[in-house]
């Protein structure tokens, strides 16, 4: 399949130039950091990494409601970076976001339903039956009662705002969604209704999807290939199947091996030492090597370039051919 | 047994013609972890709301009693929780006012209940930032709301939660913005405070594979009612009431496809009568729509379905 989203070398600062309350300049912090990526038309894309290395950034930046300092954006094969925010935004209309925070997304002051018939009605849906019809089928197939729409959002639990959430992007059938968390504080059941109502989705209307998330195992169900972020960097790309069953980088194999189990047994691998990582403080090399146990003096020296491990699958550390012969336990 | 830090007494919600919960009872004592888990909209957030004295505009309580340290917190409007149960709410986005650092407000939270000076409570406040891994503790206290990430704000407030000192955490799926690695860390944390000084910890969450890391017992709701309840070890090894076996058997590490629970929870409108839970039972029969089931005990676990002896249908867990 065709690349219908990438990204070239992209960075993105954020915080500099303004000047705080005090009228000290702060310095600017490079959320993300040279970042490639390749979307394929119709894959699920997914992201992981560390609460705070910039993958909320990243994808801001790709639907243009943040500015790039460098690189490139492409939307079927076409240049689409470039320009500020409101222009960059309209020119990137097919791609479309899911946001984090299910608060953030929605009016108090609007019925969710409105909410929801103000976004068809935009995007061009001008008959107000079948915009009823729609949202409906849609309240419908997030597992939520039809009888909804009439409530304001501090009326609904946590899980069920993010349901609308949901629903709200669903209903423009954007060509890319980015979903930010969107399994996030839903239960079993209802995070297994909504995986399903995706796949269907994207089986009947070709979408696409980039998915953020924490949760492990509901990544390594639904994505076609992953990247891992460390700290503004992809350290890892491959298929899903790769990036579990054998993962390079010291990062991956600590991220993979600290997920809990339902029969609470132990983590299989030693928690990451060191401090959180800083922006402000970038470590030199490789980004990763202050909590890294395979770390050797080069690793603080030069940054790791990024070397095939086989077909599909990619890893930026200079150590990772020791991981091979040191297999880890995964998560099943 | 111990005199709990909290203990739930048989309480009712309802807003208008929702029952939001109805007949709730749970206990945590000091030093203790409790799980409570259910499908969205079954009244998790609501029943923390009770227990903190801060139930919406037009909320009634019909029933019950919610005791903190002895003290009846609906009788006297939260006002003996306040400053002694640390609270974590589900929406960390809606939590800060966007327009003040987000250390001073908690700094001024620390101000109208925690002994000490400013400069005290600044060094306290650096210290749990630490410990909740924010990178750069001390300039984190300085920064807006909005340049923080997801989960770094969900970590401000666990570390806002924290910083009077309660005898009570009560946490509200506080760590669902957060990575694995970063997760263990403040699960640590929190097992650390409740081993060394007694912290009680209520915790709502999705994730069994939190529950089974951190907590000792777990009360599973359905549509405003306990289902089931008992140590959650025994509760993850072998479910009784049907709802709870089917919830688990939709666990990734369980479940082969992407399972589900037909149906969904009734609106809190228009709850059905009898079992709550029997509109999408495999074992539903007759009487199962007329009464509400009793609670019954069973092997230190507590069970509301008369038919959790018997088998589910195979079908029913596919
Ligand atoms: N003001 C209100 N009027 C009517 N119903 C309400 C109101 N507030 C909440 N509800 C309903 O009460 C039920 C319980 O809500 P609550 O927020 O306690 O659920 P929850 O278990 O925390 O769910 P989640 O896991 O999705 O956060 C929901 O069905 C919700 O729609
Ligand atoms: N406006 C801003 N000014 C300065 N720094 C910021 C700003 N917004 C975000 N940051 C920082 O940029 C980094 C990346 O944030 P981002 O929200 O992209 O992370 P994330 O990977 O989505 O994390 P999470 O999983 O916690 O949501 C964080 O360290 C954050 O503190
Ligand atoms: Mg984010
Ligand atoms: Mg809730």
């Amino acid at each position: 399949m065709p690349e219908i989203l990438g990204a070239r070398e992209l960075v993105v600062a954020l915080g500099g130039g303004r000047r705080g309350l005090l009228g000290r300049r702060t310095a600017a912090v490079r959320a993300v950091d040279g970042v490639s990526l390749s979307i394929a038309e119709g894959e699920t894309f997914g992201i992981v990494g560390e609460s705070g290395c910039g993958k909320t950034t990243l994808a801001r930046t790709l639907l243009g409601l943040q500015r790039e300092a460098t690189g490139e954006i492409l939307l079927d094969g076409r240049r689409a970076s470039g320009r500020a925010p409101p222009a960059a935004r309209r020119d990137r209309a097919a791609v479309q976001y899911v946001h984090q925070d299910p608060g953030a997304a929605l009016d108090p002051w609007w019925r969710v339903g409105a909410t929801m018939d103000e976004g068809l009605r935009i995007h061009g849906v001008r008959d107000a039956g079948q915009r009823a019809a729609r949202i409906a089928e849609m309240l419908e197939a997030v597992g939520l009662d039809a009888a909804m729409a009439v409530r304001y959002p501090h009326e609904l639990s946590g899980g069920q705002q993010r349901r609308i959430g949901l629903a709200r992007i669903l209903l423009l059938r954007p060509r890319v969604v980015i979903l930010d968390e969107p399994t996030a504080g839903l239960d079993l059941s209802v995070q297994a209704a909504v995986l399903r109502l995706l796949r269907d989705l994207r089986g009947r209307f070709g979408l696409t999807y980039v998915f953020i998330s924490h949760d492990l195992s509901v990544v390594r169900r639904v994505c076609d290939r992953i990247a891992v972020m460390y700290l503004g960097r992809i350290v890892e790309e491959g298929s899903a199947e790769q990036v579990f069953a054998a993962p390079r980088h010291p990062y991956t194999r600590a991220l993979l091996a600290a997920a809990p189990h339902l029969d609470g047994r132990a983590s299989t691998a030693p928690p990451l030492t060191g401090d959180p990582p800083s922006l402000r403080a970038v470590p030199p090399g490789c980004r990763f090597h202050p909590r890294c146990a395979l770390a050797r003096a080069e690793c603080a020296v030069t940054p790791p370039p990024t070397d095939t491990v086989a077909a599909g699958h990619a890893v930026a550390c200079h150590r990772w051919r020791e991981t091979v012969d040191a297999p880890e336990k995964v998560p099943a | 047994m111990i005199a709990p830090v909290l203990s739930v007494q048989r309480l009712s919600v309802r807003i208008g013609a929702a029952r939001i919960l109805d007949d709730v009872s749970l206990a945590v004592p000091a030093g203790g972890t409790l799980g409570v888990v259910g499908e969205s909209g079954c009244g998790k957030s609501t029943l923390l709301r009770a227990i903190l004295g801060i139930l919406p505009r037009g909320a009634e309580v019909p029933g019950g009693a919610v005791l903190f340290g002895g003290r009846d917190i609906l009788a006297d409007g939260g006002a003996s929780a306040r400053g002694r149960i640390g609270f974590v709410p589900q929406d960390p986005y809606l939590s800060l006012n966007p327009v003040f650092r987000a250390g001073d407000q908690i700094l001024e939270i620390m101000r109208r209940h925690a002994p000490g000076t400013r400069r005290d409570h600044r060094a306290r406040l650096v210290e749990l930032f630490r410990a909740v891994q924010l990178p750069e503790p001390e300039a984190a206290l300085a920064k807006y709301p909005h340049q923080f990430s997801g989960g770094q704000r969900q970590r401000l407030l666990i570390a806002a939660a924290l910083c009077c000192d309660p005898a009570l955490l009560v946490a509200d799926e506080p760590t669902t913005a957060l990575d694995v690695t970063t997760q263990r860390e403040i699960l640590a944390l929190l097992q650390g405070l409740a081993a060394a000084r007694g912290l009680a910890l209520l915790f709502v969450t999705h994730d069994f594979g939190v529950l089974a890391s951190l907590c000792e017992s777990v009360t599973v709701l359905y549509a405003g009612r306990v289902a089931e309840s008992g140590p959650t070890r025994d509760v993850l090894d072998d479910p009784r009431h049907p709802y709870t076996r089917m919830l688990l058997a939709c666990h990734p590490d369980r479940a082969t496809a992407l399972a589900g629970i037909p149906g969904t929870v009734p609106a809190a409108t228009a709850q059905p009568d009898g079992c709550r839970f029997h509109p999408r039972c495999p074992l539903a029969r007759g009487d199962c729509a007329l009464d509400v089931p009793q609670p019954v005990l069973h092997r230190g676990r507590v069970i509301a379905c008369p038919y959790h002896a018997e088998a589910l249908p195979e079908v029913a867990l596919a």
